[in-house]
């Protein structure tokens, strides 16, 4: 039974592995041919419904239009060169990703790119001063630094010279978040002594 | 009275105690804001303005040039140091100077920015001393034809840093120059690609696309190898550069120089064409341009003289004719117009001595650029030896507010981590981002000059052949495409003629 468990496991592993090598083979192909329809169909959505462009002169859609149909044109190109390249052993792809794969964390990578999106979108709700200090103490611990004697002054004192740069001198409107953020990043403020 | 004469008069208000000083802290708030990605020194120059109301107009003047001065080669420091670069203008700096800060010759990589960027300063600031009048008119024979077949030019010069991909390069620059239409355009007023969204007529600005595509693709690379950003080895004592290599870029650093005056005394161009077009030039001058991206020396030092060259160019139609070809100078004759001079012809007659002055002080300026750049980048240094983890979290948090403070407005934040995920992806399968980036910043040019061209003609095409300059520009980028693309057609073009000749015998 444990036998066929770590078997089922190891063909799982494999079929993913598979699965992820063959999507890598693919990408040089599917990327070119997305781009080709994307340059053509991108200019049927260019003005808003109820909006019809002038018709003086060129008009607002010359310039986007011969923009995106050279773009679907290279990259019809580059999809051929693509297909010349599947055609026959040895031929190499037109992208060169870089060959870092196996001391590169894509787990970690994802989280960084979560963790970062999270951050802007959390920005205008509970203010600049609050996520500022927590994303800096969380990316610090998920970055491998989880001292406490390091990860909390790092971002108290980071955050508090941020706020006095930007929102002290440079007077740059920073949010402050809404509700009871607000009230929180206004009383901040004033104890620090930036308002 | 003669130049010399008056530059000595220039040279001796400069070296005033308050007016030196005026020149070193702009020299210094310059390369502070140039070297922190999404504030930029016209950022800074803009902040600055209203503190140039108690100052006196000359020194007003000092002030802002020093902050120009010192911004211009600032990007060059993060750029060089973390990949992100500062300004727009310092985006070759990563294809070059980043390679080799990974090398271990970070040190060796600033030296040569920054000697190379003081050398076309100062011989800008020379050009513009001795050589206004004639580089005046020169500019003055440029017009909207003139203008686009000089962006192209810039656009093009992309060719050249697409080394074995000239086709996704391409699509890459041809993508970007599509992002740069989001918005309303330049000439109908209506809006494109909106998608229902009113923050997207305001267009997608350069900064915010570049500040996502570079630094949080870098930061995320940054988390995910749990790379060291220590220089792996020492690279010597001292500057890590001898008097005899930068004597070995001197070629480079003449041509970037020369570009960089050329294209910086056109209104519009600006730093980030001359830099990106000299970079072209030098890959297929150097004996080395194979090498380049690898972290060639000459690949450095010219895009940076080149930049670096603009500077003291650009002030030139502002001076002598006031006409503001850049936002930085733009700022600069705001100052002077809320000081009540007016430049032009007649301020070289009734205030020769503030004009001189100026010259003088963009002269001590790049001379002192080289002290203020080492000791910003030791700055730079120092936090470069901070754990990489807090290091990219204040740069994914400068980021943010880089592109907020574009135009104080959080949708710029999210344009700048859509854009932050697309580069990492671009990234990780081998995509070119900086084609894209060049679009972004030269597209809404191209397009504008473009449309006002053919406008001004009644939609005659032949506008940009007709005109001499617009046509000689519009053939030295056919002449630099072709040249690019030489190296990759060659094998096709002679396995062709091969093909022929066996088929006669």
């Amino acid at each position: 039974m444990e036998n066929r468990l770590t078997s089922d496991h190891r063909t799982d592993a494999q079929v993913g592995r598979a699965q992820s090598s063959g999507l890598r083979v693919l990408l040089p192909t599917v990327l070119p041919a997305m781009l080709v329809v994307l340059g053509l169909v991108l200019p049927l959505f260019m003005f808003e419904g109820d909006q019809h462009p002038s018709k003086i002169g060129l008009g607002p859609g010359a310039w986007p239009d011969a923009i995106l149909k050279g773009m679907s044109f290279f990259a019809a190109l580059w999809l051929a060169r693509e297909i010349w390249v599947l055609g026959r052993a040895g031929r190499t792809t037109t992208l060169s990703p870089p060959d870092d794969d196996l001391s590169y964390s894509y787990a970690k990578a994802i989280g960084g790119l979560v963790m970062i999106v999270a951050y802007g979108w959390l920005l205008p709700l509970t203010g600049f001063a609050l996520t500022t200090a927590a994303f800096i103490a969380l990316w610090c611990v998920f970055g491998g630094v989880r001292k406490p004697l390091v990860v909390i002054p790092v971002s108290l004192l980071g955050t508090y010279a941020l706020l006095w740069v930007f929102m002290g001198l440079a007077l740059m409107p920073l949010s402050r978040g809404v509700g009871v953020f607000n009230s929180f990043s206004i009383a901040l403020l004033q104890l620090l002594g930036i308002y | 009275m003669s130049t010399i004469h008056l530059l000595a008069g220039g040279f001796q208000a400069a070296f005033q105690f308050w007016p030196f000083l005026t020149i070193v802290t702009g020299l210094l708030v310059g390369v502070v804001a140039g070297a922190i990605p999404g504030i930029s020194f016209v950022n800074a120059m803009a902040m600055a303005l209203p503190f140039t109301y108690v100052m006196e107009p000359t020194q007003s003047m000092l002030f802002l040039g020093g902050i120009y001065v010192g911004g211009v080669f600032g990007g060059s420091i993060s750029a060089i140091m973390i990949n992100v670069p500062g300004t727009p203008a310092s985006l070759p700096a990563t294809w070059e100077g980043y390679p080799m800060t990974r090398q271990g010759n970070v040190k060796r990589a600033l030296a040569i920015a920054v000697t190379a960027s003081a050398t076309g300063g100062l011989v800008s600031a020379l050009v513009l001393a001795f050589l206004s009048a004639p580089f005046a008119t020169f500019a003055l024979r440029f017009s909207q034809p003139e203008f686009f077949a000089a962006t192209l030019l810039g656009l093009v010069s992309v060719i050249a840093i697409a080394k074995d991909q000239p086709l996704v390069t391409m699509v890459s620059l041809l993508l970007g120059i599509a992002v740069g239409t989001v918005g309303v355009d330049p000439l109908y007023g209506q809006a494109r690609f909106t998608f229902g969204v009113p923050e997207m007529e305001s267009g997608v600005r350069f900064v915010v696309v570049m500040i996502g595509l570079f630094a949080i693709g870098e930061v995320v690379d940054l988390l995910a190898t749990n790379r060291d950003l220590r220089p792996k080895k020492i690279d010597g004592k001292g500057l890590g550069v001898s008097f005899r290599d930068i004597l070995n870029v001197k070629g480079a650093i003449l041509r970037g120089t020369g570009l960089g005056c050329m294209i910086g005394v056109i209104p519009g161009a600006g730093a980030t064409p001359g830099a990106v077009i000299a970079y072209g030039v030098e890959k297929q001058v150097s004996k080395r341009g194979k090498e380049f991206g690898t972290g060639v020396d000459e690949g450095l030092a010219a895009p940076e003289a080149a930049k670096n060259a603009t500077t003291g160019a650009a002030m030139v139609p502002l001076l002598t004719l006031g006409i503001p070809g850049s936002a930085a100078t733009a700022i600069m004759l705001a100052a002077m117009m809320l000081h009540g001079v007016n430049p032009g012809p007649l301020l070289f007659i009734m205030d020769p001595s503030m004009v001189y002055t100026i010259f003088a002080a963009m002269i001590i300026a790049n001379l002192l650029m080289i002290v203020a750049g080492i000791g910003v980048a030791q700055v730079f240094s120092t936090l470069m030896r901070t754990p990489p983890a807090i290091l990219a979290a204040f740069i994914v948090v400068l980021s943010v507010v880089g592109a907020y403070g574009v135009r104080n407005n959080v949708f710029d934040v999210y344009v700048c981590l859509a854009f932050g995920v697309l580069g990492w992806g671009m990234k990780r399968i081998g995509f070119p981002t900086a084609p894209m980036v060049l679009g972004v910043i030269l597209g809404p040019l191209a397009e504008r000059y473009f449309l006002t061209s053919l406008a001004n003609a009644h939609q005659d095409w032949t506008v940009f052949f007709v005109r001499p300059i617009s046509a000689t520009i519009l053939f030295l980028a056919l002449v630099f495409v072709c040249w690019s693309l030489w190296p990759a057609l060659k094998p096709i073009a002679r396995r062709l003629l091969g093909r022929k000749e066996r088929f006669n015998v």
